[in-house]
């Protein structure tokens, strides 16, 4: 009997310091961008980046700011307001899509499920996807082209329409003898309801529009449009051009804190989302386990 | 009703249906002012199959490395998942499940870029921290970004890391749903907790483990263009083992405006991902109604 207690302590301690550990993994790398951005470039060149670097400074982000200050502040710009219109232009496009096809007594309600679906089954590819929003749909170096094509992803729609059908239908069946229409129906009863609901999609469309940058390195070319995402795309990319062609004359005679300013736009660019993390991470959890197992 | 299904549909069809019309790309001679419908046929009409077949070795070596990183990305980060799910469940203290849980999710909201910022800042040769600590065992560097091989290692752990708190996530969900009352009757039977793990718990969490499976089969034929983008900015030297389909795709058709062999080689993708989505719906609602995406 003893043997075997002992045998479950060490298991379960075991579980502590294997978990502690996943832990730490998980949040060394964004540990590790912010340290690094606050070494001091000529550390970094001699030392390589560290966790414990011996000396913290300023500078890059004082460059940072002096130097692409307006670019940056521009970029950041376009990223709030393409997460702030694109996440509201996505719930409403998502949330009445749903509530149709939720609808129980609405005979067209399968039709238009399987009109999603279908399109979670087969798609016309990247190449005809491209096509279509630069040459059809002018969707080319606007603000435009950063937001609609995402107003309507089909799996959040699912997991929004699972919400729905989690409320009692009696509530619509009443609200229809007494004669509400379906958008009162929508606004009135069932939003309220599906509180969580809502809060979880705004954060899952949140969080796309605001980390993406598929979107810019499709459409956009104007660097007017650029965002916070891009713009780390584009430094990442300048800077292996410069490292691969040490003589040519611009990486000769330009100093510029190279290494530690991407760790610099990095932190500037995860930041929002470290700073609200705490609050919204608990609606993920929760949507993740209603959302994943039921499409 | 039509009113409120109206924005949804609209968005449905120029963003889904409309793009489904490049399919008849294939068989186009593609120039940008005719566009998708205007442009000539191709002569022969099979002119673009022809060149996709005349260089099937890239076509087969980016369907060999999707295929390969989706089901490696699979396995690897399932078990990590699960194993995870389970060590959370069998802690007591709701504190410290908590903290680490929350930890373990961050890495879900970093985007690519940033996280491919990141692995440089660890892995170049200059100035990468994983390098400085290489060079101070072995006394030389090695340059990650010039061995295509190591890339497969390193996808798959940033990808384990990042996706592997929100997969433990709906394990641990499935696990905190589990009767209790077989544990204690296991505990009554003398079973020490390992035994509980191995003959309890993972038998629970085999048809959740199947169903992703399955799921997952349905996106055997996507590649992640935005990891490859983000992690190694397409860098041409580690094609070798980068070039997914779509990462392909991506370059020679939309950035080099190349469109017969990415068309042809995005039909075949749509096709066989249709067939796999189709079949692996197929064989998920064998083993359970409910998790089928119908």
């Amino acid at each position: 009997m003893k043997k075997k207690f002992s045998s479950d302590t060490v298991l379960t301690a075991a579980f502590y310091v294997l978990l502690a550990v996943a832990a730490l993994i998980a949040v060394f790398p964004i540990v590790f961008a912010f340290v690094g951005s606050f070494t001091p470039e000529n550390y970094v060149t001699q030392n390589g980046f560290t966790l414990f670097p011996k000396e913290l400074s300023l500078e890059t982000y004082q460059y940072v700011f002096q130097s692409q200050g307006y670019k940056l502040l521009q970029a950041y710009g376009n990223s709030i307001l393409v997460t702030l219109a694109g996440t509201a232009i996505s719930v409403f496009v998502t949330v009445t899509y749903a509530y149709v096809i939720s609808v129980k007594n609405f005979k067209a309600a399968p039709k238009f499920a399987f009109f999603a679906y279908f399109t979670m089954l087969f798609n016309g590819g990247m190449l005809a996807w491209y096509l279509v929003c630069t040459k059809y749909l002018g969707l080319k170096d606007n603000l435009f082209a950063l937001i609609l094509p995402y107003s309507m992803n089909v799996f959040n729609m699912y997991l929004m329409r699972n919400f729905f059908k989690g409320l009692p239908y009696e509530l619509t069946e009443s609200a229809l003898v007494d004669g509400a229409g379906h958008i009162t129906i929508l606004t009135r009863i069932i939003l309220p309801l599906a509180k969580a609901g809502i809060v979880t999609i705004t954060l899952f469309y949140a969080l796309q529009y605001w980390n993406d940058f598929y979107l810019p390195l499709m459409l956009i070319n104007d660097e007017k449009y650029y965002t916070i995402q891009y713009i780390l795309y584009k430094m990442m990319s300048n800077i292996q051009y410069l490292a691969a062609n040490p003589s040519s004359s611009v990486a000769s005679h330009i100093v510029l804190p190279a290494q530690t300013i991407k760790m610099a736009i990095t932190c500037i660019a995860i930041g929002p989302i470290i700073i609200v993390y705490p609050f919204i991470q608990k609606y993920f959890v929760k949507g993740v386990t209603v959302g994943a197992l039921k499409g | 009703m039509y009113l409120l299904a109206l924005p949804g549909t609209i968005a449905l069809l120029l963003f889904s249906y409309f793009p489904m019309t490049g399919i008849i790309l294939v068989f186009k001679d593609y120039n940008f002012r005719g566009g998708i419908f205007k442009s000539p046929w191709a002569t022969p009409i099979f002119k673009n199959f022809i060149y996709f077949f005349n260089n099937k070795s890239t076509a087969i070596r980016a369907t060999s490395l999707t295929v390969m990183y989706n089901l490696l990305f699979f396995a690897v980060g399932t078990i990590a998942a699960v194993a995870i799910a389970i060590m959370l469940s069998e802690i007591a203290n709701r504190f410290f499940v908590k903290i680490s849980q929350s930890l373990m999710f961050l890495p879900y909201f970093i985007s690519w870029m940033v996280s491919g910022a990141i692995l440089y800042a660890l892995l170049n040769p200059q100035t990468g921290m994983i390098n400085k600590i290489i060079a101070a065992v072995t006394g030389s560097t090695y340059d990650f970004y010039a061995k295509p091989g190591i890339w497969i290692l390193i996808l798959t752990i940033v990808n384990t890391w990042q996706s592997c708190g929100y997969n433990s996530i709906i394990y641990y969900g499935v696990l905190t749903g589990i009767d209790s009352s077989l544990y204690e009757a296991a505990k009554v039977d003398g079973a020490t907790k390992w035994q509980c793990i191995k003959h309890i718990t993972l038998p629970l969490l085999k048809p959740t483990i199947i169903i992703l499976f399955l799921l997952s089969v349905g996106n055997i034929m996507r590649g992640n263009l935005n990891m490859i983008i983000g992690l190694t900015n397409l860098n041409p030297v580690l094609f070798p083992t980068t070039d997914l389909i779509d990462v392909f795709v991506y370059r020679s058709g939309v950035r080099n405006g190349e469109m017969a062999f990415a068309s042809a080689i995005s039909l075949y993708q749509s096709i066989f991902g249709f067939i796999f989505v189709v079949l692996a719906n197929k064989i998920a609602g064998k083993f359970d109604e409910d998790s089928t995406l119908f």
